[in-house]
């Protein structure tokens, strides 16, 4: 999944995206890959929860990074991180209320490989864009 | 259906694709509709409200969403399923919403409603502007066609 034209030019983001893009890479290769949904179960729900915790952790750093760079979209960014939340938070409740239902978890894993991609390629190059014009690197 | 509508999605759909996957886009000849047609196999209609009442629909060849999904995911996907109709809907989503960021720097102020899949060639769909707009796409992963079929809303609030 990861591109490399996916960089910001901040080494500690692109280092969590590229994280991050591995965590959805291996949750979307437990819901496409081959075997019964009954066998790839317990290692989706495992992904999920790993990467739900890594999503809240890697958007604190961002946020901490971006009042320390006195980004002046903070605020709009902040509020997509949090609407993300929710939505990822609303998906898992659905997929335990649904006893693990297959469709559930694709359908997430559509959304959340499109969404991921575009915050990354689109809204946090704005930051990264940012910071060049301010005349840092890293 | 004025022309200046539909350039702020042609731009978003540029921004998209170039950024997301790194693909630039060829726009064909516009072609003037009746009705707003869901055209291809795999389309995605999202319905528009505010200073502006309507819909869009990205309409796309089954080769062109899953080899779109393969760019996305890195995997060979060979059926339309919900994986695939899910990214493609969220994609359509993010294009409208930043199609509707530029409409309002033109001063139309428009929501988006959350994306709807509509499967199967030539469905047409009901919406509030009489006639529709269709662009025919190319790009390097196959053609796709965007319709939009957009009024001014006489109610909206400015």
């Amino acid at each position: 999944m990861w591109k490399e034209s996916y960089r910001i030019g901040v080494e500690k983001i692109d280092a969590q995206h590229q994280e991050l893009f591995h965590r959805v890479d291996d949750f979307l290769r437990a819901i496409k890959g081959p075997g019964d949904w009954e066998d790839k179960v317990e290692q989706v729900k495992k992904t999920l929860e790993f990467m739900q915790g890594y999503v809240v952790e890697h958007f604190a750093d961002e946020e901490a990074f971006q009042q320390e760079i006195n980004y002046p979209d903070f605020a709009k960014h902040y509020l997509i991180h949090e609407e993300f939340k929710a939505e990822v938070a609303k998906y898992a409740e659905k997929f335990a209320a649904s006893g693990f239902n297959e469709e559930i978890a694709q359908e997430f894993g559509g959304k959340l490989m499109a969404w991921l991609i575009y915050h990354v390629a689109m809204e946090d190059q704005k930051v990264g864009a940012y910071v060049r014009s301010q005349g840092g690197s890293n | 259906m004025k022309a200046e509508f539909v350039n702020p999605f042609l731009m978003a759909t540029q921004d998209v694709f170039d950024r997301m996957l790194g693909l630039s886009i060829e726009k064909g000849k516009l072609e003037l509709k009746e009705d707003l047609i869901a055209g291809k196999e795999a389309n995605v209609l999202i319905s528009i409200v505010g200073s502006l009442l309507g819909a869009v629909v990205y309409s796309f060849p089954k080769t062109t969403a899953l080899e779109i999904v393969r760019i996305m995911s890195g995997m060979e996907i060979e059926a339309l399923d919900i994986f695939v109709t899910s990214a493609l809907g969220e994609v359509g989503n993010i294009i409208s919403g930043n199609a509707v960021s530029y409409l309002e720097k033109a001063n139309y102020r428009c929501d988006i409603a959350p994306p709807q899949i509509i499967l199967g060639e030539n469905k047409s769909v009901s919406v509030a502007a009489p006639k529709s707009l269709l662009v025919p796409i190319k790009t390097k992963a196959g053609d796709f066609e965007i319709s939009i079929a957009l009024k001014e809303n006489p109610n909206a609030q400015s």
